[in-house]
């Protein structure tokens, strides 16, 4: 490379770097800006801006945490000292029911995902590209279609209300997606691979396991974290399947209950919906460099 | 590495069947539970739940409550999937016909209609009717035809309650000459943005047009867009438009939310000295006015205009409604119908009850005490219009048209464009 080729690529990088700065500020701007109300006092949120703290005034509480995370009954003392006894949003019951509803709803689409993408990409049997259009065109069917029919048929076996209930509707919903993903990772696998294999006498069964999941990993993680954070930001399917009374609610209905019947308490939800964000940045970040991995590892074939 | 994936599968298998089977287990071996689904959550739900305690130690009988903010939504789910709840507390009337239209409601039955026909006043009864039938109880109820102040500061300033509209005006405008704001109005509400207004317009209307031709323009017998509804539009407007009147102007009318804008008035000094808002408004005051509600806060009704009506109220409610008939879903309704389940919540605030027998002792404070007494002995008491309209004028064009008048679109040409977009 010259050294006028390399100084062009230095002002290449140099722009897109600005870029991406200026990006990633517009972005979290409005993020920061919810993690200081979250620490400011109820009046101060309400009367000024959160970025009035950069001039010194307006004091910071953890009252908004401490209701939130608190029991039924929270206690708190205010600036003037006086103890306010509120009842809390208890989430810490819903951060359970939430984890129950949310982990196998990863687990078992992943599984069946992984078991029919291999199929699908590798096991000949009639029909298979018919069968495989088929799962992908229910791509782009909407899941609130399915609510009700799936409701009815819900009530007659008796699952309304029980976490199989929801993990089964989650995992239906999730599978097109899934087996896509997976499908486009597995496929590009090499042959040799599996002639190999099969040459020793392996099974289909003996491949999957030994040869198919170990080598999707990439792929399997970016789409844990897809099924995650959509099951666990999902509003809807959990309320319509597993209902709200308050053993059951998860998080994202606790959060939705918590600004009050008018809205008056959305001084609360700042710091609710950190707390309900902790989890899913937590997943992402331990699973981001598969995430990028596999979003390549699908996109790319060939 | 095999094993293992198939003792995780049948792990998966077997352990949510007995979840499930043990869910259903537990299920008979309780007592008899009745399901409440309503619109009303965090704070209501815990005082609903404080309130029915003494009927749950009774009888025996389980009630379990279940709010969600997006009620309307999911109760349309549950009752067409098959999955009602055995009792559901519809904030809409409009709500309460559709399925009583399809047959899926549990009309009253004889107990319980004596009951109701002897705590309520009949305009209670007549709104939870459809068809004739009556389906729904009233528990907990709202009013909203008052106007709130900040006591201290106008016992400061010498402002004595108006009991007239014009005597009203006449203090707006000795406020003004003495350099103080006197309304604060915020509609801002997220996407119901204008509601707000749509009760000013209600509330004028019920005073100058009188309860039948209001009850006309909510049965669309008179257009949205009759002389009485610009009528009520102009008595409003010389208030809303007017930047003398209103803190902000109308650019704060539209921009500050409804629960932030009474909080103007407890500043030092007031930047705004009335607010017309329902009893649920002092929940949105600052903690510390909340703490001497009776020493900060002072109410009036929104003061009459044309004698012959008096002073209406404006207001609603939840009504409660059966899905599944059993005799302890019965036994629960009978017991909304009575004084009993609302004395405890009465007793904790922020709520008002309608049952004529009630004690109006058992409130907190004089604010609310009052507020009761309005809402029992009110010769009109109407349900809020825009909850009674069609979905698309009620909860759509009304709101928006509100926003746009406030905005300075021509008033003919807003209630007009109402007016179209009613549904044939």
């Amino acid at each position: 490379m010259t050294s006028l080729a390399r100084k062009r690529q230095n002002r290449w990088n140099v722009v897109v770097n600005i870029v991406l700065i200026v990006l990633v500020i517009v972005w979290s701007i409005p993020i920061i800006g919810l993690l200081i109300s979250s620490v400011r006092p109820q009046d101060d949120v309400l009367n000024t801006g959160w970025w009035t703290v950069f001039k010194g005034d307006g004091d910071f509480t953890l009252n908004n945490y401490r209701r939130v995370l608190g029991g039924r009954q929270a206690t708190f003392t205010d600036a003037e000292g006086n103890v306010l006894r509120a009842s809390g949003d208890n989430l810490s019951q819903a951060f359970i029911n939430s984890f129950t509803v949310t982990v196998p709803s990863v687990i078992i689409p992943i599984l069946i995902a992984a078991a029919a993408a291999f199929g699908f990409a590798w096991m000949v049997f009639p029909g298979r590209k018919l069968f495989f259009t088929i799962v992908v065109a229910l791509l782009v069917v909407p899941l609130q279609i399915a609510l009700i029919p799936i409701l009815r048929d819900y009530m007659k076996i008796g699952l309304t209300g029980s976490y199989l209930g929801i993990w089964l509707a989650h995992t239906g919903f999730g599978l097109p997606l899934g087996i896509y993903l997976l499908y486009n990772y597995i496929s590009t696998i090499p042959r040799d691979v599996f002639e190999s294999a099969f040459l020793d006498g392996a099974r289909p069964m003996v491949i999957f396991v030994r040869l198919v999941l170990p080598l999707s990993v990439p792929a399997i993680a970016s789409l844990g974290i897809f099924q995650f954070l959509w099951v666990w930001n999902d509003l809807l399917v959990a309320l319509v399947f597993l209902g709200g009374t308050s053993d059951v609610a998860v998080l994202t209905q606790r959060l939705a209950n918590m600004v009050g019947s008018r809205g008056q308490d959305w001084h609360l939800l700042t710091a609710g919906a950190f707390v309900v964000m902790i989890v899913p940045i937590l997943v992402f970040f331990f699973l981001q460099r598969y995430f990028v991995q596999g979003l390549m590892a699908g996109s790319v074939k060939g | 590495m095999k094993k293992a994936v198939v003792v995780l599968l049948i792990a998966l298998v077997v352990l949510p069947s007995a979840f499930a089977a043990g869910q259903a287990d537990t299920k008979q071996a309780e007592k008899k539970v009745v399901q409440v689904f309503g619109a009303f959550v965090d704070e209501e739900l815990r005082r609903f739940e404080e309130a029915i305690v003494p009927f749950e130690e009774r009888t025996g009988i389980d009630v379990v409550y279940e709010g969600s903010k997006d009620f309307e939504t999911l109760i349309s789910v549950r009752v067409e999937g098959g999955n009602p709840p055995d009792i559901a507390a519809l904030p809409q009337p409009g709500l309460m016909y559709n399925f009583a239209s399809q047959g899926y409601l549990v009309p009253m039955w004889d107990s319980l209609l004596e009951a109701v026909d002897a705590n309520y006043a009949p305009v209670w009864k007549d709104l939870g009717s459809y068809d004739g039938v009556p389906y729904g109880v009233f528990h907990r109820v709202n009013a909203k035809s008052f106007v709130w102040y900040p006591k201290k500061a106008w016992a400061r300033e010498g402002y004595e309650v108006p009991t007239t509209w014009d005597e009203m005006i006449a203090l707006m405008d000795k406020m003004v000459a003495n350099g103080h704001t006197p309304w604060s109005i915020g509609i801002e509400a997220g996407g119901a943005t204008g509601w707000v207004g749509t009760d000013w317009v209600e509330d004028v209307m019920l005073r100058t047009a009188g309860p039948e031709v209001y009850d006309k323009w909510v049965n669309h017998e008179i257009p949205f867009n009759a002389p009485e509804v610009k009528e009520a539009f102009d008595i409003i407007g010389k208030i809303w438009l007017n930047p003398k009147y209103v803190y902000g102007g109308t650019n704060t009318i539209l921009t500050q939310s409804y629960t932030d804008s009474p909080r103007t008035m407890f500043e030092n000094p007031p930047r705004s000295w009335m607010h017309r808002q329902g009893n649920f408004v002092t929940s949105f005051l600052q903690d510390d006015i909340q703490a001497n509600l009776e020493e900060e806060v002072g109410v009036f009704p929104l003061p009459s205009i044309n004698e012959e009506f008096g002073i209406p109220i404006l207001g609603g409610g939840d009504q409660f409604v059966v899905f599944n008939d059993r005799p302890e879903v019965r036994e629960f309704m009978e017991f909304l119908a009575t004084w009993e389940s609302g004395e405890i919540w009465a007793k904790r605030g922020g709520a008002l009850f309608p049952y004529l027998n009630q004690d109006l002792n058992a409130y907190p404070n004089e604010i609310e005490r009052s507020l009761a007494e309005a809402l029992v002995n009110a010769k009109v008491f109407r349900f809020d219009a825009s909850d009674l309209m069609p979905g698309q004028v009620g909860a759509g064009s009304f709101w928006t048209g509100i926003v746009d008048w406030v905005n300075g679109k021509n008033l003919d040409t807003m209630l007009s464009d109402v007016q179209k977009s009613w549904p044939k």
